[in-house]
């Protein structure tokens, strides 16, 4: 279980995120979206231990898997030694890594450098190792950025595997087909601030967006047009 | 720290090119000293091991704590891009020791290789004497080869971006190297005779390139040319300065790692 407490975090001058509550239970799969800016990153950075909260308190029941939007680990780093590395920290065995390896396509990347490898195989190799084992929260932020579409649907399987053995999965996207596909609920940051929350219909109604609308204008992007506009431009929008 | 993260810092520092020139550039230098060092007589001779470690000492001196700031402080600096390691079940401080485990491991060797090169080039043509002096000045600069490293690693992690901790590390250079001379020139002539024996011991305890240069110099029973804060330290301790200095150089590694390591673990990757 993933679970935010009144978390807020300030940059200097700037609040990166306003006082934010948020409880993402075992087997449960959120997205944060939001523009550019609205805390999406910080939330989850806090979440992976990587980044103090200011205030608030963070927990997470079980093992976190995390993958950052950058890469996070030397570009000269070979795989197998970060998969020791990984097995090692988290008291798995070396076959265990290695068996998560071959299973994204990687057995055979082995001996090769994180440099070597195209962004998509990075992607992979790094989830897989996240992912290995017992874990209680999966965290992803921007995970299917600048990934072709077998990459994209190597991270969709991924999510629902770990949401499948019960973590709680919390993930960023832009991407809000993905958001729509794979989110049971989708919270809506704007500004550093939770503006609006819910599943893909309650936003919809509380956006007043027809949920019937074509493949040309998919009814999300709507929806989070008119919420993020709205929290801006009229104030902040009522949770669903 | 587990041996898994020293062999991945280990594998990140064997990949880069810093070690590799390090120790073919030290080997050459160290072979070109010893061969040319007597040639102003006429003909080619090669040194013996005394009067080539003498000649080295100052290389070492000037080279090392360069090198050893300036890599401690980009992989200092480095350690902020860590963050899928840092999400991992792993202390901050286990990062910041194996880092600086790795680094002393890797130069360490390059230096190893470039002096040991040069030793044996030495031993075959001008014979074994006095070799273990030299021995000892690969120890000496052992010693303030993970010193620096540490004083690096602290700057980089301090400064966090890999440029302004380059800067940075070149300024502690310049301090390390001549301020501190500079220093203990000032003293004497400042303070009234008899009464700068102590700060004089001190300013040489707190830099670990003029503990260094004491040490070595008297490993060949040089101490005369120890300069004024050796003079003093030997006039103030007698025997025991050589546990001193190097209880200060090891100083100089512990306090900067543990430093650098509570101020990695309080910061935001």
């Amino acid at each position: 279980m993933i679970e935010l407490r009144q978390v807020w975090k300030r940059f200097g001058d700037r609040v990166a995120l306003r006082p934010m509550d948020l409880i993402v239970r075992a087997g449960e799969t959120v997205a944060l979206v939001g523009p550019n800016g609205a805390g999406k990153s910080t939330a989850l950075r806090i979440l992976a231990g990587v980044v103090q909260p200011t205030g608030g308190t963070a927990k997470i029941k079980g093992n976190i898997a995390y993958v950052a939007q950058r890469l996070g680990v030397p570009q000269t780093t070979v795989v197998a030694d970060l998969a020791t590395l990984v097995a090692n920290a988290r008291g798995l065995t070396q076959n265990a890594v290695d068996a998560a390896l071959a299973s994204a396509g990687l057995g055979d990347r082995m001996h090769s450098t994180l440099r070597d490898l195209s962004g998509g195989q990075r992607q992979r190799v790094l989830l897989a190792l996240a992912t290995v084992g017992n874990v209680g929260a999966l965290l992803l932020d921007e995970p299917g950025i600048s990934l072709d579409l077998d990459g994209a649907e190597h991270i969709r399987d991924a999510i629902a595997a770990a949401r499948q053995r019960g973590a709680a999965v919390l993930f960023s996207s832009h991407h809000l087909p993905d958001v729509a596909m794979l989110a049971e609920r989708i919270v809506l940051l704007v500004d550093g601030g939770i503006v609006a929350q819910g599943s893909l219909a309650e936003l919809a109604a509380a956006a007043g967006v027809p949920c019937n609308a074509g493949l040309a204008d998919p009814p999300i992007e709507r929806i989070y047009r008119v919420l993020v506009k709205r929290s801006r431009g009229i104030g902040p929008a009522k949770a669903a | 720290m587990t041996a898994a993260l020293l062999r991945f810092e280990l594998a990140a520092a064997r990949s880069g090119r810093t070690a590799p020139f390090f120790a073919a550039g030290f080997a050459l230098v160290c072979i070109a000293i010893a061969v040319v060092g007597l040639s102003a007589g006429g003909t080619i001779t090669v040194q013996g091991f005394a009067r080539t470690s003498i000649s080295l000492l100052q290389l070492i001196l000037w080279v090392v704590p360069l090198l050893a700031l300036l890599t401690g402080a980009a992989t200092g600096a480095e350690c902020y891009e860590l963050e899928y390691v840092a999400a991992l079940p792993i202390r901050r401080s286990q990062i910041v020791l194996s880092r600086w485990a790795a680094w002393v491991t890797a130069l360490g060797a390059a230096l190893f290789v470039g002096l040991g090169s040069a030793g044996v080039v030495i031993a075959v043509l001008a014979g074994a004497a006095d070799g273990f002096r030299y021995v000892g000045l690969l120890v000496v600069a052992g010693l303030l080869l993970s010193a620096c490293l540490a004083i690096g690693l602290a700057v980089g992690i301090h400064t966090r971006d890999r440029g302004r901790a380059l800067a940075f590390a070149i300024v502690v250079w310049c301090v390390l190297a001549v301020g501190v001379d500079l220093i203990a020139i000032g003293l004497l002539a400042i303070l009234p005779a008899g009464t700068a024996s102590w700060p004089l011991s001190l300013l040489l305890i707190a830099n670990p390139v003029d503990a260094a240069r004491v040490l070595g110099i008297g490993l060949f029973n040089a101490d005369a040319v120890a300069g004024p804060t050796g003079a003093a330290l030997r006039a103030m301790m007698g025997g025991w300065r050589v546990v001193l200095l190097v209880a200060g150089l090891v100083g100089w590694t512990v306090l900067p790692l543990v430093w650098a390591a509570r101020r990695l673990a309080r910061s935001d990757l």
